[in-house]
């Protein structure tokens, strides 16, 4: 097995940006941090797989998340406008920060379980990866817990991914860019470090999650700034129209995040946030439209999970909708169904917890179950997974660094069975995924940043 | 939120979240009235603007939300506050306009002035910031590869299609792919953070159709490249032209994804870049005297 290590990558990331040396200096390499983030970044963990070393160095370069910080580093030429004198006469130039925050480790966010192969995929927001491990992986222990396979670097071109589907029978696994990059990209379970993907497939912007129908050969996708499903065909690339999109008013789609599709039921699950708003032409690229139809303006409606009709396309209205306060709906992110025991968890990260309904249900029901409380660890839930095979449930906290197992049938404020970490027990995160802008407050001398 | 002070990898001290808060993603905007104490906050997937009090945490609702189809917005994604002329003013890209409300508005409310149209030259409008000293509003706007990209100067009470007083952008200035505008009122010095030095790239898709001239190879997402790092630049007050920065922060500190926003403590000579996933400080009190007249 390869031997990949969280832990040694992250404090490489550390050293480059917690210098803390003081403005307004030119930046420049520091030997002993270029020597301490030589020993502890991948080079050891990726040295450990007979069937890529020694692929270090080729990677560590290759690494987007890190090349600009190990190229100044290593003294490697910047090129554009930080390699030469421009502006003319400006004051400031190369000045490193005094303080610098940011998270060095993965970010569990989509995820999948393949139950037939034994592996459990997370796609990692933060370091822009996938991440592989063994289905039975995770303990108690407080150390970071291995991967078999790690996707990084600036060939998978991976961005600000979120949702994962997996397909069990041709070992493959899909994740979405949910900014940054608007793709599908598909990789093999041979497939770790700085690798191309299988096949690629462009998507609308803010595209979320996806779920694979393998019997009907399609896709699911959802997006967000369109209030939109579109489905694709399995094995579409490239610039390949979708097949039909779910678009509308009618749809009662709004911010929608995860999706399902279900084969059996011929349906289309889809957990929304319930945000909802006109879509323009609105890029640079776009001319100012001058016949943009009626207005509509924007709305906050309740959360809420909808089923459409597998095959339905344009603005067609749910089948039926779960909404209502007695849900408890909060946020509602990744969903996954139970189809043996007719039910839907939802991973509802507004209130730190996991969501059990009846997947016939409509209306504002209570949901048959909730996990929640100190005890399950659940923090920022973004993805939940049920694996019936082996009776458990898997779930993915954006907001610690883990992902906790529990008994499928588990209920209430309950330990988990075991833990996933991504970094050592106790490592903060910061909770950024593309933040863009940022105030400060001068009454508490505070930095606001909108995530 | 985060202590001025914050350093590493660390948790939030506060943070506002959950589905009473009205919050969603692309905000791409904040600002903090410290007259006030007020925090607000655009949210494009709402077609709204929400205000918190300045000590808002957990799951708190807004004290006041800007919604509905008086107030015309679309997805307005950044947004900046008077608190001297008591204004709300948020750029939404989808309007192709900056938008003026009363600070104290609530509700569906209409707004009271619109800049928008041809000769105004906004199109793709990232950042704004209002500078109430010399009465002015700047905005960061894009367009395509042939322009006009760069910072647009008007008046503070601009309102309809209006042209700009003045505009920064060209070859020179090196502007392309930006977001955040800041001011600094005391000098009036205007600071804008630049993702790359590249345009950025189209989507794939106008609303649910595949653009025409896209080509998969084209998106290749914001991730940094050696060659186009973004910077934060700075401008004096009266700077107009094509010309480059006054000031600038480039190179290695700002990290892979540029930066896409800028927020300024003049008090201590700071600023913090945010971009991709962190955020940084750099101690520089020199950009925040004011520059000599070209």
């Amino acid at each position: 097995m390869r031997r990949i290590s969280l832990l040694s990558v992250a404090a490489g990331v550390l050293l480059l940006f917690g210098t803390g040396r003081s403005a307004p200096e030119a930046s420049a390499p520091d030997p002993a941090v270029a020597a301490a983030f030589a020993d502890s970044t991948m080079a050891g963990a990726l040295a450990g797989s007979p069937a890529r070393q020694p692929r270090w160095g080729a990677l560590a370069e290759d690494c987007y998340a890190d090349a600009v910080a190990l190229a100044a580093l290593q003294g490697a030429p910047l090129g554009g406008v930080a390699a030469g004198d421009w502006p003319p006469g400006a004051i400031g130039g190369l000045i490193p920060p005094i303080r610098s925050v940011s998270d060095p480790f993965p970010t569990f966010d989509g995820m999948a379980v393949d139950s037939e192969n034994d592996r459990v995929i997370f796609s990692d927001e933060n370091r822009h990866s996938m991440l592989v491990y063994d289905r039975a992986a995770g303990s108690f222990s407080n150390d970071p817990t291995e991967p078999v396979q790690w996707v990084v670097g600036p060939k998978t071109r991976l961005g600000y991914i979120a949702g994962v589907e997996v397909d069990p029978k041709r070992k493959e696994f899909y994740t979405v860019n949910n900014d940054s990059g608007d793709l599908l990209t598909v990789f093999g379970y041979g497939d770790h470090g700085n690798v191309e993907p299988k096949r690629t497939l462009v998507t609308p912007h803010q595209s979320w999650d996806v779920s694979l129908a393998a019997t009907r050969d399609e896709i699911a996708i959802s997006v967000q700034q369109s209030n939109a499903i579109s489905i694709y065909r399995r094995a579409a690339t490239g610039r390949a129209a979708p097949l039909r999109t779910i678009r509308g008013l009618a749809t009662e789609l709004e911010d929608p995040h995860g999706v399902y599709f279900d084969e059996t039921h011929d349906e289309i699950i889809t957990a929304n946030h319930g945000n909802w708003t006109q879509i323009r032409p609105y890029t640079a690229y776009d001319q100012r439209a001058t016949d943009v139809g009626e207005y509509k303006s924007g709305a906050f409606h309740p959360s809420s999970i909808t089923f459409h009709a597998a095959d339905a396309n344009g603005n067609v209205p749910p089948l039926r909708a779960i909404e209502g306060e007695a849900t408890g709906l909060n946020w509602p992110m990744g969903i996954d169904v139970d189809l043996q025991h007719d039910e839907i968890a939802v991973a509802n990260y507004g209130d730190n917890s996991i969501r059990f309904f009846r997947r016939g249900g409509r209306g504002g029901q209570q949901p048959l179950r909730v996990i929640r409380g100190a005890a399950t660890e659940i923090v920022g839930p973004v993805s939940v997974a049920i694996d019936v095979k082996n009776d458990e449930l898997w779930v993915a906290n954006y907001g610690a660094h883990t992902a906790v197992v529990f008994a499928r049938a588990a209920n209430g404020n309950v330990k988990p069975k075991r833990i996933v970490r991504n970094a050592p027990a106790h490592a903060p995160t910061c909770g950024f995924t593309n933040a863009s802008a940022a105030a400060y407050d001068s009454k508490r001398d505070a930095i606001l940043v909108p995530n | 939120m985060f202590a001025r002070l914050a350093n590493g990898n660390i948790a939030p001290t506060r943070t506002i979240e959950g589905q009473a808060t009205h919050l969603s993603r692309t905000m791409h905007g904040l600002a903090y009235d410290d007259v006030n104490d007020e925090i607000i906050v655009p949210v494009a997937l709402g077609g709204a603007l929400l205000v918190f009090r300045g000590d808002a945490r957990g799951e708190t609702p807004p004290i006041r939300v800007i919604q509905g189809t008086n107030t015309r917005l679309v997805r307005p994604q950044t947004v900046a506050v008077d608190p001297v002329n008591n204004e709300i003013l948020t750029a939404d890209p989808s309007m192709r306009a900056v938008v003026v409300f009363d600070r104290r508005a609530n509700g569906n409310v209409r707004p009271k002035r619109v800049i928008s149209g041809e000769k105004t030259g906004l199109l793709d409008i990232v950042g704004v910031a209002v500078d109430p000293v010399r009465d002015v509003i700047v905005a960061s706007s894009r367009k395509g590869a042939d322009g006009p990209t760069g910072l647009f100067i008007f008046n503070r009470l601009a309102n309809g299609d209006a042209p700009p007083k003045a505009f920064i952008g060209g070859p020179n200035s090196k502007l392309a792919h930006f977001r955040q505008v800041a001011i600094d009122p005391t000098t009036g010095n205007i600071f804008l953070a630049q993702q790359n030095t590249e345009m950025k790239r189209p989507e794939a898709y106008v609303l649910d159709k595949l653009r025409e001239d896209f080509t998969e190879r084209d998106d290749e997402g914001d991730g940094g490249s050696l060659d186009r790092m973004g910077f934060v630049a700075v401008y004096g007050p009266d700077d107009h032209g094509d010309i480059p920065p006054r000031a600038i922060i480039k190179g290695p500190g700002i990290r892979f994804a540029g930066a896409a926003g800028v927020a300024l403590n003049p008090k201590k000579g700071e600023i913090i870049a945010v971009g991709g996933n962190g955020f940084q400080t750099f101690l520089v009190p020199d950009f925040f005297r004011a520059f000599v007249k070209f």
